[in-house]
């Protein structure tokens, strides 16, 4: 350490002094180290756990102090994997250290912790437990979601921290939306025992704003310590009777703070909040307003350019309509005349179909009797034959006829004629009798 | 128009016009009524889509509590 010259001190101050502040800040360490050693108890917040040291924060609800104990200090613990978390009570043994920092690195206080026993449930969790229980027994999670929200707001209001992350995600958000309106920021510090009032206060402000119609609060995620400013009693109050829709996103999507209980949307990232802050598309809508407008005028106009040229047609040619209805008419008669053919051809040749049938049946039915009487016609019809003369004739016999048409049946009476004329299968033959002789009858000699 | 309609009281009442005349019941006189009226509705929502397409406006809560103060009580709210 290079000596410097020591400059003068305050004049009229009575205060020692002035001492270089490496040496007062060796000092008041050594100070702080010579504290007695003493056991505290309260719960873990903000736990880390770095590759040499544990951090963590010790809180009550009145006052915190910054912890600090060597990783194998802690391994030697062998406490159960996520057995300390934030939340957890703890008593710590130690006492209270300052780094003094240097030129390049920064002082800091922390107590010292040799010795750790976890003690039981946070206390802070079931205070916050408690207060959501009242908030919701009063009904106060309910006015903000029975508020309407517009579908297009033109002026959003936000509540961030001023150069957080989730102002950036806003923004994303919004213009993904394709929504291009008035944004109004009421930045306010969203992480420490300032942050709640004044968030609480820019809210205020923002819902006293006539023209804001809706808006976001947001904050990155982060320990349940660091979100606890949104589970203030009076913010969540305020949120709950303003009469401006308040979509809350706040922390990660694991993380339930008060205010997402009391909003009217509860959103797991700002970009989510901001797109949930704007629920029509603008950019959809305009297609589907284009849309609407098309099939308006489509409307608009069928509906009188139809009628005026119908009545145009009408005043026109009226005679043409009635020469187009003659003509349907005839029409129509032509095809009920086929129609009338075609039935009553179905119906002739159905009758003959039947008939046939009929026949069939009747042939059927009376079969035997029919062919007994057919039988004795064939027996007449032999016998007739058998008597036929010119079946005779055919055989080499002939008729021998009297010439007048009566046959000749003796010798004596041919030849008392003498002239006869001969029938033979093929012709008749003239003849004369030249002699007869008579046969003696053996019965008439007797 | 009223003026204490909204965009989406408005997109709805657009749709229900739009309904009636495709079912094709109304009559000429209806028609041209309902078109009339969608007409007007297609234009206030043409309007509202316009006052947040124009392009993103950033202001701090004060500068728009200083802007809102200056402005004459007779201005439009919009101006």
């Amino acid at each position: 350490m290079s000596a410097q010259p020591r400059p003068e001190g305050i004049e009229g101050s009575r205060l020692a002094g002035p001492f270089p502040v490496g040496a007062y800040a060796e000092k008041l360490r050594e100070e702080l180290r010579k504290r007695a050693r003493v056991q505290l108890f309260g719960e873990v917040w903000n736990l880390r756990v770095s590759k040499a040291k544990v951090y963590f924060e010790l809180r009550d609800g009145d006052g915190a102090v910054p912890c600090a104990m060597w990783r194998d200090a802690f391994e030697r613990l062998g406490l159960a994997p996520g057995i300390l978390s934030d939340g957890s009570q703890v008593v710590v043994a130690g006492g209270p250290d300052y780094y003094p920092g240097s030129r390049t690195s920064s002082p800091s206080f922390s107590f010292d912790v040799t010795g750790l026993r976890i003690a039981g449930e946070g206390d802070l969790l079931a205070q916050l437990e408690a207060l959501r229980r009242t908030l919701a027994a009063q009904g106060l999670f309910e006015p903000q979601k029975a508020l309407a929200r517009p579908a297009l707001p033109r002026c959003i209001g936000v509540v961030t921290g001023e150069g957080g992350k989730a102002r950036d995600d806003v923004l994303a958000g919004l213009r993904r939306r394709g929504w291009a309106g008035r944004l109004v920021w009421a930045f306010a510090p969203v992480q420490d025992r300032h942050a709640a009032p004044r968030i609480t206060r820019a809210l205020q402000d923002l819902a006293a704003v006539e023209e804001v119609e809706v808006i976001v609060v947001a904050r990155g995620g982060g320990s349940l310590a660091d979100l606890f400013a949104f589970c203030d009693e009076t913010l969540c109050r305020t949120v709950a009777m303003i009469r401006v829709p308040v979509i809350a996103s706040v922390g990660h999507h694991t993380d339930r703070t008060l205010i997402d209980d009391v909003a009217a949307v509860s959103c797991s990232t700002p970009t989510h909040a901001a797109e949930s802050a704007v629920p029509c598309h603008p950019l959809e809508a305009r297609t589907s307003l284009a849309r609407c407008a098309a099939s308006l005028e489509a409307h608009g106009r069928r509906a009188v350019v139809g009628r005026a040229r119908h009545l145009a047609a009408l005043s026109r040619a009226p005679a043409q309509a009635i020469e187009r209805h003659r003509t349907a008419l005839h029409q129509r008669l032509r095809e009920l005349r086929a129609s009338a053919r075609r039935r009553i051809a179905e119906d002739r040749e159905r009758v003959a179909r039947r008939g046939v049938v009929l026949a069939r049946k009747t042939a059927a039915a009376a079969g035997p009797e029919t062919q007994a009487r057919r039988a004795a016609l064939d027996g007449l019809a032999s016998a007739l034959a058998a008597h036929d003369p010119e079946r005779t004739v055919a055989r080499g016999y002939a008729i021998v006829d009297d010439g007048a048409g009566g046959v000749v049946t003796s010798a004596a009476q041919a030849g008392r004629l003498r002239d006869v004329r001969l029938f033979f299968g093929d012709g008749r033959a003239d003849a004369e009798i030249k002699d007869i002789v008579i046969h003696e009858d053996p019965e008439e000699g007797a | 128009m009223s003026t204490t309609e909204t965009y989406e009281a408005a997109t709805a009442r657009l749709e229900e016009i739009i309904r009636r005349l495709d079912s094709g019941e109304a009559g000429l006189r209806e028609t041209l009524e309902l078109c009339q009226e969608g007409r007007g509705l297609v234009e206030f929502c043409a309007g509202e889509l316009d006052a947040v397409g124009r392009g993103l406006e950033e202001l701090r809560l004060d500068e728009l509590v200083a802007r809102l103060e200056q402005r004459p009580a007779s201005a439009p709210a919009d101006a």
